[in-house]
């Protein structure tokens, strides 16, 4: 863990860098919408510049703190700097000196209190985590199962929120169709400390790696997947820099590892006539570098006409859920989904596919809000409709 | 006041909280506060997002009525203060006017055209015209943050320039709101009357838009040639062993007048060793010259082109290097701030240079680095087959005032030295008003100020810029002379600063 001061080192440092080119101005999803200069990634850079670099602390604002919050956390600014600086990390590092000045935005710090109540983003008791394996018929879900070869890590949004469990009622059936050796955590899984990272709270996040690795480490499994593109990010780039050391298991997004079973012929997809499009998560695409698997799947469906949208793969949209933006600001975030909403349905495409609960869940609402003909889902739920019909 | 223009814009697009409007009295340039607030008042006093040129209308009717001046901004990406207000007033941001109209095809010239609005960056235009196969001619070198309006406000070179010349070139006709309010369409002189409609009142021509900075009306709208996605492209990258094998092959590549020549990007070794130590650019020889060459047309004149420019590389002793390597410096061609991860604090000068001379100029440049003790890191464009447009950077300190100020005084060496083979500078702002006359002859200037009094006699757009220096500070014979009397100290605080950054 760094320090406070080298914390506030490397943000100065950072934001010297800065040239205010103002590249990152027009592919930034907030100042779309806000319009402001305040709200561009090259102003707040040039106000840390003026608090941390040049110690003028009365910068440090109520107004600085929330444009601050007020970002998705998308990455997209990072693509296309002119300077090559690493966005997302600074506005991690600045995210969390807010938090140490106590200006961090109530929401948030009401989500951390949850999470350490819960182990869980929702009020439910972390026990139910499992409630929504009651409504499938045909498939058991065991817990904690001795021998199996992968475990699915089952994520917040679809073990709680009944818009998303369809994506793990999916997952399921898909192992289970495939014939694989899978089991959850049930109440064992906590959360994985994404939105805590997100706050710039990486401190809380320490516990919650442990006691994920250590119950995954105890099944004995060779592979973990996971649904969520947040959650995925989080395993593969957040625990092992938290840890510091190898997790000893694959970690895997549900999309490669489907990709991977209808590559050895275990998941042989069925028929869809329909014209889908793909939105690519910015934690799993831009992030995670991961664009090609997700695709894979869905050209695999037989019958299926696939439209690629003008923003895709590395210089896709967000989607509005990412970086807490929904706790800070719901109707930000609500218009940048539904901006992405309609980029898909220009494209001619009836259902919007993605690859991240989240992502699945803010687009679905800002889809069904506006009542645009365009069903959105999982490639993963897409998979297994194709199947079942 | 802010009830005024929410009643033109609505509620969400026009402010008076100091917060919103503070980042509007900032360009890319750091200039020291007690500089900027000895010469200007460049904190506006409200900020405005209009959606059509209705709006902008009804803002400069109002503006007029109470006697305030209006500053039009459109990326904020340049560095001479041409879109920071001089005496605050009312700041008109049009990154709100967004979208392009269909593909048109003009049947005389059987040329492509679109209608642009004029907030839309030029990276955006381009991406949206690629998807219907077709592409911007030419596009400034900051395409991801410039607006369409801004450039052609601007000296209008950059990447393309050498093919498809200066954007003005491409501008069909243009929609303006001029001083008085009124609302206009003007069309090029050569393809219609240059002025027409209600241009007639304000007395607005065609050419008081392009490259005037906003000082003779605002342009909302653009009807600009573009053209079809070339069928194939290549983007060499040959290193010289020094300047005038490198200027003879800038020379070379204009004169001959390959149909196919797109771009051509010189890189000094100096600006390769600075990207280097940020761990980029590790494919170029360190110490050499380089030059990206982009080809961009039918399939056998690109081929045809290439097949010559091995054998003038391999004539100048010059070394092509593997393929990729140019097409990947062509993917970062927007990307030339990384040098600033090495050096995060650049004084600059940007300049058109005869491609003639840029040997000569190099090596002077060279020269007066290695007697002031400072590091000169260079690139340039090719714009045109005789002329270049020539980016000069060195390091300073924004931390340290003094040392910052007495570096300021370097960059009148360089236009100095620039002038003296030809050279001049590129955009005029604020800053650059000491050079008008390095810039312009004295009938020029005259013809200039006359347009400037034709359209705009109550100075309410941009004041401050582009013509007579605002300020007897910036009169070019007392600027001049305090330039070289803060230049005399320059030897002096960068030896007692000796081991500062940048040094």
């Amino acid at each position: 863990m760094k320090t406070i001061e080298e914390l506030h080192k490397r943000i100065a440092e950072t934001s010297y860098i800065c040239g205010s080119c103002g590249s990152c101005r027009s592919v930034c999803p907030v100042y779309r919408e806000i319009g402001w200069e305040s709200s561009a990634p090259r102003r707040k850079i040039a106000l840390a510049k003026e608090v941390f670099l040049k110690k003028k602390e009365k910068e440090a604002t109520k107004q600085y703190a929330q444009r601050l919050q007020e970002c998705t956390l998308c990455g997209k600014c990072a693509e296309i700097c002119a300077a090559g600086i690493n966005t997302r990390e600074l506005w991690l590092n600045l995210r969390e000196d807010l938090r140490a000045r106590g200006m961090e935005h109530p929401n948030l710090t009401q989500m951390a209190s949850q999470i350490k109540a819960t182990h869980n983003i929702s009020t439910f008791p972390n026990e139910a985590r499992l409630d929504w394996a009651e409504d499938l018929d045909e498939v058991e879900v065991e817990v904690s199962k001795a021998g199996s070869e992968v475990a699915y890590f089952v994520g917040c949004v679809s073990s709680f929120y009944p818009m998303s469990v369809g994506i793990s009622e999916s997952i399921v059936s898909l192992l289970d169709r495939a014939e694989v050796n899978y089991t959850v955590l049930g109440s064992e899984e906590w959360c994985c400390g994404f939105p805590l990272i997100a706050s710039g709270n990486a401190q809380q996040v320490v516990e919650l790696a442990k006691h994920n690795v250590e119950k995954v480490r105890a099944l004995g499994v060779k592979t973990l997947i996971t649904g969520c593109a947040s959650c995925y990010h989080t395993w593969t780039h957040g625990y092992p820099t938290i840890l510091g050391e190898d997790l000893g298991f694959e970690v895997l997004h549900a999309t490669q590892y489907m990709a991977r079973l209808i590559r050895t012929k275990q998941l042989v997809p069925g028929s869809l006539g329909e014209t889908v499009t793909y939105h690519d998560p910015c934690d799993l695409g831009r992030n995670s570098g991961i664009y090609d698997e997700p695709r894979e799947i869905l050209l695999a469906i037989e019958g299926l006409s696939f439209v690629e949208m003008p923003h895709r793969r590395d210089l896709a949209d967000c989607c509005g859920g990412g970086g807490n933006l929904a706790a800070v600001d719901k109707d930000l975030s609500q218009a940048i989904a539904l901006k992405r909403a309609r980029e898909a349905v220009a494209t001619g495409a009836t259902i919007l596919t993605s690859a991240c609960q989240q992502c699945v869940q803010t687009l679905q609402m800002a889809a069904r809000q506006e009542k645009l003909p365009l069903e959105v889902l999982d490639v993963t739920e897409l998979l297994w409709r194709s199947l079942e019909e | 006041m802010e009830q005024a223009l929410q009643k033109i814009c609505g509620e969400k697009r026009a402010t008076t909280d100091p917060f919103e409007l503070a980042p509007y009295a900032k360009d890319v340039a750091y200039v020291p506060a007690i500089l900027v607030h000895l010469l200007t008042n460049p904190l506006p006093k409200a900020v405005v997002q209009p959606i059509s040129a209705e709006e902008i209308s009804s803002l400069i009717k109002w503006a007029k009525q109470v006697k305030i001046p209006v500053t039009v901004r459109g990326g904020g990406s340049t560095a001479y203060f041409n879109c920071i207000p001089m005496k605050s007033g009312l700041l008109i941001d049009t990154n709100r006017l967004q979208g392009f109209s269909e593909l048109e095809l003009d049947q005389g010239s059987n040329r492509k055209t679109v209608w642009v609005k004029a907030g839309m960056t030029w990276k955006d235009l381009d991406d949206g015209l690629r998807q219907q196969g077709c592409a911007v001619c030419s596009s400034p070198s900051s395409a991801p943050s410039a607006t369409i309006g801004g450039w052609i406000s601007m000296g209008g070179l950059g990447i393309g320039s050498v093919p498809y010349g200066s954007v003005h070139d491409q501008v069909m006709a243009i929609r303006s709101v001029t001083a008085t309010g009124e609302i206009v369409e003007l069309s090029r002189p050569d393809k219609g009357p240059a002025r027409n409609k209600a241009s007639e009142q304000s007395g607005i021509q065609f050419n008081d838009l392009m490259g005037t900075e906003g000082t003779r009306g605002i342009i909302t709208e653009i009807k600009l040639l573009v053209r079809d996605v070339p069928e194939k492209e290549e983007h060499l990258l040959a290193v010289f062993n020094n300047e005038t094998d490198t200027g003879a092959m800038m020379s070379w590549l204009g004169g001959e007048h390959f149909t196919s020549l797109y771009n051509v990007h010189f890189s000094s070794p100096e600006f390769i060793m600075t990207l280097q130590r940020a761990g980029y650019a590790e494919e170029i020889p360190p110490g050499k010259y380089s030059l990206e060459i982009d080809l961009e047309g039918k399939r056998d004149e690109v081929d045809k082109a290439v097949v010559q420019i091995k054998k003038q590389v391999e004539f100048l002793s010059g070394t092509l290097l593997p393929e990729g390597v140019g097409a990947k410096e062509w993917a970062d061609r927007f990307k030339s701030l990384r040098l600033e991860q090495t050096l995060p604090s650049l004084l600059a000068a940007e300049m058109t240079l005869p491609v003639s001379q840029f040997a000569t100029f190099y090596k002077r440049l060279r020269q007066l680095g290695q007697k002031t003790n400072t590091l000169c890191v260079t690139y340039a464009h090719l714009v045109s087959p005789e002329t270049a447009l020539v980016m000069v950077l060195y390091p300073s300190d924004e931390l340290n005032l003094i040392r910052y100020i007495v570096d300021l005084s370097f960059t009148s060496n360089l236009y100095k030295l620039g002038h003296s083979l030809g050279g001049k500078p590129y955009v005029i702002g604020f800053w650059n008003t000491p050079y008008l006359k390095k810039i312009y002859d004295k009938g020029e200037r005259d013809r200039r100020l006359q347009r400037k009094h034709a359209v705009d006699p109550h100075a309410l757009l941009n004041p401050g810029k582009g013509y007579n220096p605002p300020n007897i500070i910036l009169n070019s014979y007392v600027f001049g002379f305090g330039m070289i009397m803060i230049g005399l100290f320059r030897p002096m605080v960068l030896k007692i600063l000796k081991g500062g950054k940048g040094l």
